[in-house]
């Protein structure tokens, strides 16, 4: 049986999980940063 | 805090736990009617072989009891949380560890011991050979005490949530799992003629060591839920 | 007051943790980069197949690191959480919450590389082997936590709430580990073991150089978390209004 499929699953599967783990927090902070951005152009404006 | 002050209080939460308990004993029955259900699906789903059933009864006993201890933990700190009286216990000056081992004592007395005596007849069910009988009926005796200590601390880390109950199972599980292995391997043992002192041995210890920091544990979870 | 107390003082207000944090974090990410790429180089191009379980070896430069990190990370959040639960500090539930993610990843890996490797060298995905079954075992564990963190509605009630159970936890572990091992020579024939008796060199390094260049992601990972809860927490506070008038992030 060829080993390669394993190998290449494992490093595949890796760095996928590992990409996901890193990116959900930059990717949810930018949102967060844009919502609360807008919320705040909104009370300067109501101001 | 003066000894006898300490002895009159454990004594006092005996009491009013156990009128409690009294009080809802057909809610205590649920759990044991499901451990009798749980046990008796087995052979309905793996088949009524004798030989099968023996070979699992070890394991299947003993995951029935973890299952029922845990249906029946939900509720250990659920209504006296709502109505306010975990707090007013907690005001009281009284250690709250000393409350949480009141609670936990009660709880082995109507929930933990049933299965106890119980398990003669689950051995029956599942056709555990008679070598292993009264080694199922210590390592229960000696068991079920750190499955009510252990489950209390998750009992009170999820009293003040919602579904606190499904994620109580999803806490115990994991920590339930040496008891597991060393009450299955005793019995599974002592069916093959082989030692199991050991194992009786390690779980009395795990026991002793549960009764002294579960309700500590235990309190600081239900300061934590009450804050 | 000497520097280190001084700097640890200052780690526990959010606004200075949070631009603190945001300069170490590229470096971290420049280290895990780093070394992942000479581990990667090292151990795919540059050492030899096992004996005897041929190329598959080189899945063990992720799934023993993965695996060693999973552990390292629950200690750490049972550390942290003690610290945060008998001291209080906020940093520290922060930083105790925002680790789970992480060593719940490197648990899965683990978990998912092992039984990758299991295939092609023992024959079958799965195997109720000490290792494995320890790794699951402290996958729910990580699960437990998070979901605990998760089911309180007050962020701070939550952490420390999590903070207790992953001390409860941490104290199982090398419980349940033993007794995994134990059940585990009591049901198997043989065991088996990673590499053999003694690493190569030439497997060492790379080997090394991966659970390194994870430590850095640990850190840069748990770092930005840390930022971003943060963030959310103190969204209504000052320091919060002015970063985001000030600077785009």
């Amino acid at each position: 049986m060829s080993h390669t499929p394993f190998i290449l699953a494992s490093y595949l599967i890796t760095t996928a999980v590992l990409l996901w783990i890193a990116l959900a927090p930059i990717l949810s902070k930018r949102s967060l940063v844009r919502q609360l951005k807008g919320r705040q152009k909104h009370m300067d404006k109501r101001q | 805090m003066s000894r006898p002050a300490l002895a009159t209080a454990f004594v006092a939460l005996l009491r009013r736990d156990f009128l409690l308990a009294y009080r809802r004993r057909t809610e205590l029955l649920q759990p044991l009617v499901f451990l009798l259900v749980v046990i008796t699906l087995f052979p309905l789903g793996v088949g009524p072989s004798p030989q099968l059933l023996a070979n699992i009864a070890p394991g299947v006993i003993w995951i029935a009891a973890l299952l029922a201890t845990v249906l029946s933990l939900d509720s250990l700190f659920r209504s006296d949380y709502e109505d306010g009286t975990l707090e007013q216990m907690a005001l009281s000056g009284q250690p709250l560890a000393l409350i949480a081992l009141a609670r936990i004592v009660v709880h082995w007395l109507v929930a933990g011991l049933p299965i106890v005596l119980l398990s003669p007849l689950l051995a029956l069910w599942m056709n555990l050979p008679d070598a292993g009988v009264p080694v199922l009926v210590k390592s229960l005796v000696i068991g079920t005490p750190v499955l009510s200590l252990i489950g209390a601390i998750g009992a009170a880390l999820t009293v003040s949530l919602k579904r606190g109950g499904q994620l109580l199972s999803l806490l115990v599980f994991p920590l339930y799992v040496p008891l597991l292995i060393l009450a299955t391997s005793a019995v599974s043992a002592a069916v093959a003629g082989l030692p199991y002192n050991g194992q009786l041995g390690l779980i009395l210890a795990g026991m002793i060591a549960a009764l002294t920091l579960a309700p500590f544990a235990t309190a600081a979870a239900l300061k934590l839920s009450l804050s | 007051m000497n520097r280190f107390v001084l700097f640890f003082h200052k780690t526990g207000s959010p606004p200075w943790f949070y631009r603190f944090a945001g300069k170490l974090t590229p470096w971290l990410w420049a280290g895990f980069v780093v070394l992942s790429a000479c581990g990667l180089y090292l151990g795919l191009f540059r050492s030899p197949p096992d004996y005897q379980q041929g190329e598959s070896v080189r899945i063990m430069y992720l799934h023993v690191p993965a695996a060693w990190m999973s552990m390292m990370i629950f200690a750490l959040m049972a550390v942290m959480g003690f610290i945060a639960l008998v001291w209080r500090i906020r940093i520290m539930e922060v930083l105790t919450i925002s680790s789970a993610p992480v060593g719940a990843a490197f648990t899965l890996i683990a978990l998912i590389t092992g039984s990758l490797w299991g295939r092609p060298t023992w024959g079958t995905y799965w195997v109720w082997d000490a290792r494995l079954t320890s790794e699951l075992v402290l996958l729910f564990l990580y699960i437990g936590v998070i979901a605990l963190y998760n089911a309180y509605d007050e962020p701070r009630k939550a952490a420390r709430a999590a903070a207790l159970m992953a001390i409860v936890g941490a104290i199982n572990l090398p419980i349940i580990h033993f007794s995994v091992l134990w059940w585990n020579t009591l049901h198997q024939g043989s065991s088996f073991s990673a590499t053999g008796s003694s690493i190569h060199p030439s497997m060492l390094w790379p080997l090394l150089l991966m659970a390194g260049a994870f430590k850095f992601y640990y850190g840069a990972n748990l770092l930005g978390r840390a930022r971003l809860r943060l963030l959310k927490q103190d969204h209504r506070k000052r320091w919060v209004q002015e970063l985001l008038a000030g600077e785009s992030d």
